[in-house]
């Protein structure tokens, strides 16, 4: 006890010494700690623009990929795309894009093509990348019913689920509005957080696409009646009020699901049993704030980040003891801020990618620095003006 | 410098875009001294990525309606409240409240010191009187904004902009996805129209699309913005006057009044007005009216008397957005979906017209119009708003010399650049409108 509080001391003495802060040195806590980086990526070509960016992903390269929605750009914005001009900018960007790590712009794809055996979304949404290098893409829209699979080049490879077909959140086929897709390598299977309309985990075959498992909240068999709006303060509901809007399952075996409109994760076993669960900001209305998860690279994925696209955070949580520690960000269109943190990716080095849907729109990286005496609330991770 | 990215200058290489318009001056005979000007190369800009510093208090800044930059070098910003989403955007003023964390609109006047810290805010309605009278009229939309060598700020009351203009083609639908039973693709991607903002839901109200759950009713109302004014009731007379306050915020003069409007000669009424010039040396105060107006007006800068006005040369100007006035005396004056910059002495004589890329439809491509600040105001910088980009001309020519930017939303890029400044060091600084609500500064290479 004494060494532990004599080691704080020390820790919280040195960094008051080199970190002028304005907190009081006890709110310091040790925790991840990042910086934005406001030249990643690089500019696009084209006079290309993004709409709501609403899926990022990072693969065995460490190349990261984003995937937006070209139709929610307005003709306001891209007056080149239209018939005839009405500018010369801007055109819209295909949907799926790829990155290497200077913020280069390699692969770019996505879209219907006339006469492809595939239903491409009306809204896209998520975005996953397999260890074989599989780009699997989700779907929002209210008659997105499916999911995609494509190769990094983008020719297709198969279509689970089928676009219009009607489903519920005990459909065996069909998904509602299925909003994140993650794939277990090892064992082939992909957990689907399924979704907008379904209210459901569901984790399917990766090459059949057949389902294996089904649950909603607590572990509870899924149910679609509608459970309102969120009230602070409510009694926790018995079933996802969703949208379920990723799920994560981490290196020991542990499933961890946004429940994002009832500002929960809720944690389970891979067969399904619930473990626990986690409130975050729970006076949050309208959208939530449990947007997206992805976890640390250390071997034991200590800490878990969640991106908050209603507050505009990135919570910093201890994930074994399910305790936010810390967190970065704030709200506008700088660097470092958002509006609509969607969807989080980290790479090798433990560098964080965030798109944004909204009006934010953009892809941005925030370099690891390291574990350090930060203080609960880090602000807009700026790095130190040259 | 490590984190700055050099724009380069692209030449004349936008004429070969199809609706590129190859700007030719007319109503003037060549210039002399064109070759020679011809040869000179405009100034350099990289973007300074972090530039100005966060704000505070989790504010968030509504769509930029005007800049203007002190003898100290300080940015004023005009910025417009209404036009922030509470519903999505800005949860902790949305009512009730929706978010735990963040986000607030800014206040409508924001100052910020050459570092790019926020040193002051104000603006907002005025307080009441016992018989409910009002000092002045806070604008429903502030639009353009001055200031003048004693440091005072002008303010246009610009009215609520255009919304964006959103067509068929805006909508949802990929093309060749459409489906039979599928919901019908709405234009859910649509900015909520900039302005319109006061009735317009978030982007993303609708079911099944955008973040919104497809809950019904689970996502609630949309929570409309605050109004313009600040309260709620009866909507606020439109605006039509011209406001003058201390840098920080200490109400001096109106000229005009809000809902009332007169001929388009009128000498003590405006319309909408766009934007203000102060021509210290002349204690005069350009205006460029708009509305149902859409002329020049030119009062005493003391007194708020009628000087002198006139309209557009060759036609009425289509949508008049900008004033600015040269060191010799000339006076430019941008029409916005005229796609030109109208020259004239200060007596109102034409000089001169520049075509800016005119087959740019909507909503035009003269933003704003402002001058470098070398001691000839050798170029002349114009604000593309439609098409993105920052174009530069040599101002004696009128030949173009190249283009700032481009569309997106990184920084160093803009969606509907509707503001330029520039500071003594020759930095320009924007301001973007609709969804891109950001200032920006480029720093002189």
């Amino acid at each position: 006890m004494l060494k532990k509080l004599s080691l704080a001391i020390f820790a919280t003495a040195f960094v008051g010494l080199t970190v002028p802060t304005s907190g009081a040195q006890s709110d310091l806590v040790m925790a991840p700690k990042f910086e934005v980086d406001p030249n990643f990526p690089l500019e696009l070509p084209k006079h290309w623009v993004t709409g709501m960016s609403v899926g990022v992903a990072v693969d065995e390269q460490d190349h990261v990929w984003m995937v937006h929605r070209p139709p929610t750009i307005s003709t306001n914005e891209r007056g080149a795309d239209q018939d005839p001009p009405t500018g010369e900018c801007c055109t819209s960007a295909p949907p799926v894009m790829e990155f290497d790590q200077t913020g280069k712009l390699l692969r770019h794809w996505g879209g219907q093509v006339a006469g492809a055996p595939y239903e491409w979304p009306l809204s896209n949404h998520g975005l996953w990348i397999d260890k074989k290098g599989i780009v699997w893409i989700g779907a929002n829209h209210n008659s997105d019913s499916h999911i995609l699979k494509f190769t990094k080049d983008g020719k297709f490879i198969a279509q689970f689920g089928k676009a219009g077909a009607p489903t519920n959140s005990n459909d065996p086929v069909n998904f509602g509005s299925p909003a994140k897709i993650m794939v277990d390598d090892t064992r082939n299977e992909a957990y689907i957080a399924d979704g907008y309309r379904n209210k459901r985990v569901v984790v399917i075959d990766t090459e059949t696409g057949a389902r294996k498992r089904t649950w909603g909240a607590y572990g509870n068999v899924p149910d679609d009646a509608s459970l309102g709006r969120y009230v602070p303060g409510e009694k926790p509901t018995q079933q996802f009020r969703g949208p379920v809007h990723c799920a994560m399952l981490s290196a020991d075996d542990l499933v961890y699901v946004c429940d994002r409109q009832s500002n929960r994760v809720q944690v389970f076993t891979r067969e399904g049993k619930f473990v626990s669960e986690m409130i975050i900001a729970p006076k949050t209305g309208g959208d939530g704030s449990i947007w997206d998860i992805a976890f640390s690279k250390d071997p034991a994925q200590k800490w878990m980040f969640i991106a908050d696209g209603k507050n505009e955070r990135v919570y910093i949580v201890d994930r074994k003891k399910m305790e936010m520690v810390s967190s970065f960000g704030d709200g506008g269109r700088q660097p470092g801020q958002w509006f609509g943190a969607h969807s989080i990716a980290i790479d090798s080095k433990g560098n964080l990618y965030t798109v944004e849907t909204y009006e934010g729109r953009r892809l941005q990286k925030f370099v690891y620095k390291g574990e350090q005496m930060v203080p609960r609330w880090q602000g807009v991770p700026w790095p130190v003006k040259k | 410098m490590r984190f700055r990215f050099v724009l380069v200058l692209s030449s004349m290489a936008i004429a070969a875009t199809p609706i590129a318009a190859r700007q030719a001056p007319k109503g003037a005979p060549p210039s002399k001294q064109a070759p020679a000007a011809a040869a000179a190369k405009p100034p350099a800009f990289v973007v300074d990525k972090l530039w100005p510093m966060p704000l505070p208090n989790h504010w968030v800044y509504g769509s930029i309606t005007g800049l203007a930059i002190d003898s100290r070098d300080h940015v004023f910003v005009a910025t417009r409240p209404a036009s922030v989403a509470a519903g999505n955007e800005a949860g902790l003023m949305s009512n009730p409240v929706t978010a735990e964390y963040c986000c607030l609109a800014a206040p409508p006047m924001l100052e910020f010191d050459a570092a790019g810290k926020l040193i002051a805010s104000w603006g907002g309605p005025a307080k009441e009187g016992p018989n409910k009278e009002k000092e002045y009229d806070w604008p429903v939309s502030t639009g353009g904004i001055a200031v003048d060598d004693k440091g005072n700020i002008w303010i246009t009351a610009a009215g609520v902009p255009e919304p964006a203009a959103v067509a068929a083609g805006a909508t949802g639908v990929v093309p060749g996805a459409a489906r039979a039973g599928g919901a019908a693709a709405p234009a859910a991607g649509a900015p909520a129209a900039p302005a319109a903002a006061a009735a317009t839901p978030p982007a993303n109200a609708g079911r099944g699309r955008g973040e919104a759950t497809v809950i019904p009713g689970a996502e609630g109302a949309p929570v409309a913005p605050a109004s313009g004014r600040g309260n709620a009731g009866p909507p606020a007379p439109a605006d039509a006057h011209i406001l003058k306050f201390t840098r920080d915020g200490k109400f001096l003069m109106q000229i005009g009044k809000a809902g009332a409007t007169g001929p388009r000669d009128s000498k003590t009424t405006l319309d909408k007005p766009a934007d203000v010039f102060i021509d210290n040396a002349a204690n005069e105060l350009y205006v460029a009216d708009g509305g149902a107006n859409q002329r020049v007006v030119v009062f005493d800068a003391t007194t708020g008397a009628f000087k002198r006005q006139w309209t557009g040369h060759g036609g009425d100007f289509l949508r008049i957005s900008s004033i600015t006035v040269s060191k010799d005396g000339q006076v430019y004056v941008g029409d916005r979906k005229g796609n030109k910059v109208q020259v004239f002495k200060k007596d109102g004589a034409f000089v001169k017209d520049l075509e800016v890329a005119k087959g740019t439809l909507t909503n035009g491509s003269v933003w704003d119009v402002s001058l470098s600040n070398d001691a000839k105001q050798t170029w002349l910088f114009v604000a593309d708003g439609q098409n993105s980009t920052v174009r530069v001309f040599n101002r004696d020519t009128l030949a173009p010399a190249g283009t700032i930017g481009d569309g997106g939303r990184w920084p160093g890029r803009f969606y509907a650049v509707n503001n330029l400044a520039m500071d003594s060091k020759g930095n320009l600084f924007t301001g973007e409108g609709y969804e891109g609500k950001r200032v920006q500064k480029f720093v002189k290479k």
